[in-house]
């Protein structure tokens, strides 16, 4: 029997059947511990996996049913942050937020402190979040030159949001088939654990359009329908359903 | 990211939307892994319902923990079998273990013996994939279908082979290495 105290020869030998979930619990907890701290013996169990994904696949179609059930359960999910609702894919009312308030006109930017604040489970500090900077970094070029040709269409909505002493400024520009962009212009980064959020501001609703992360570069949106302002707000990293924070800029389509 | 670009979209890219919460960048992942997930763990666990199980509770946890997922560690498709095969793994050792108690060691045997040609005859993987299995040496090719398909640990490998076990570890990790190899070659694991 395999005791804990297992030679590096040991575990290698071991690497195969790890990746294959044919070692005993003892044996597993030795070998995890290990793969923490060897990239070696790490990339070698990948490797594995891959292979085993491999033998694994197979052309028989997902089942139905299955998905089924596991949209239902998505509806008791934390409340979509973004554009979900706002294209659903099956039939579904928009996720708006109703804003309990009389009097609209003159108080849009107030309506985003309105609202309780609830975070959601998501940290944008985590592997998510190099995720998303990996592959903001292969699509910058491609969103921003969209971005610029959006701002140059004289059929576009053209925002400038701007905070109170106007130090903080970015543009919102949106085609008018939804597709929309976010080009901050000088929001400072924000510390750890704190991100941008964008909000469109109806006179009925709040609705969020995304997370920007904590520098954020040009983003794409989309957002159909008229839209009295524009906000972006500073939140607990992971973003909120609802904001009860002042915008850090905020910007008034022209009506 | 605009709806009609997920089906367009790199795995990794999906899981970036799932990240935000859009359901449609789960639902391509689903259309995209859900057929291999399913096939997998129904290969393992035999039952469908329980197959079926095991496919909601991977795809649940892809779109609550989304960061699990490190792209810089393989692709999505092996990061969703890698769970599905430790899931169903789970599921079937705690079904053995009850049956086990339930049947007493006299059985064992004859269970034994079912899987191995259970295991090895009925492999429900593609014919490329066969094939490549097929330029294995017996003994490799054995001991990695009991694992992965029969999931049997090396130790119970080596005992329904009536082999030592540090030969069956060697034999799996070779094995792997080997049909890594192979299939590369063949183009199938580019």
């Amino acid at each position: 029997m395999m005791s804990t105290n297992f030679s590096h020869q040991d575990i290698v030998e071991l690497l195969g059947a790890f990746a294959l979930d044919a070692v005993d619990d003892d044996e597993r907890d030795v070998i995890e511990a290990h793969l923490a701290g060897c990239p070696r013996c790490r990339a070698e169990v990948e490797g594995h996996r891959e292979t085993a994904a491999l033998l694994a696949h197979s052309g028989e179609r997902a089942p139905e049913n299955v998905w089924d059930r596991i949209a239902e359960a998505l509806d008791e999910a934390p409340p979509a942050l973004d554009l979900t609702r706002l294209t659903p894919r099956r039939p579904a009312a928009p996720r708006t937020i109703p804003l309990r308030m009389a009097a609209v006109t003159m108080a849009v930017a107030a309506a985003v402190t309105l609202f309780l604040g609830v975070a959601l489970g998501r940290n944008d500090d985590g592997r998510l979040g190099r995720l998303e900077e990996q592959i903001t970094a292969l699509q910058k070029p491609a969103v921003a030159n969209a971005a610029y040709a959006a701002l140059a269409d004289p059929k576009a909505e053209h925002v400038e949001l701007a905070s109170v002493d106007g130090k903080g400024t970015a543009r919102v520009v949106r085609l008018p088939d939804g597709t929309g962009y976010l080009v901050p212009a000088n929001l400072p980064k924000l510390p750890a654990g704190r991100v941008y959020q964008l909000w469109a501001v109806r006179s009925d609703a709040k609705i969020s359009l995304g997370v920007l992360g904590a520098a954020p570069e040009v983003t794409a949106f989309r957002m159909n329908g008229p839209v009295a302002a524009y906000a972006v707000t500073d939140e607990a990293a992971g973003g909120v359903a609802q904001s009860q924070n002042q915008p850090v800029v905020v910007g008034y389509v022209k009506a | 990211m605009p709806a009609d670009e997920i089906r367009d979209a790199s795995d990794p890219m999906l899981v970036v939307a799932i990240g935000r919460y859009r359901q449609e960048a789960l639902a391509e992942a689903y259309r995209r892994h859900a057929g291999a997930v399913f096939a997998l763990s129904r290969r393992l666990l035999i039952d469908r319902n329980l197959a079926e199980e095991v496919v909601q509770e991977v795809f649940l946890r892809l779109w609550h923990r989304p960061e699990k997922f490190d792209p810089d560690r393989g692709s999505l498709r092996s990061f969703l079998l890698a769970q599905t095969h430790g899931r169903s793994v789970d599921i079937l050792r705690s079904e053995v273990s009850r049956r086990r108690r339930e049947e007493r060691d006299a059985r064992e045997t004859a269970e034994a013996d079912y899987d191995i040609e259970h295991a090895v005859v009925d492999m429900a993987v593609a014919d490329d994939v066969r094939q490549a299995m097929a330029v294995l040496p017996v003994g490799e090719r054995a001991a990695i279908e009991l694992a992965y398909f029969g999931g049997h640990t090396y130790r119970e490998v080596a005992a329904l082979l009536d082999e030592p076990e540090g030969t069956v570890k060697s034999r799996i990790r070779s094995g792997l290495r080997r049909l890594r190899t192979v299939l590369v070659d063949t183009g199938i694991g580019a």
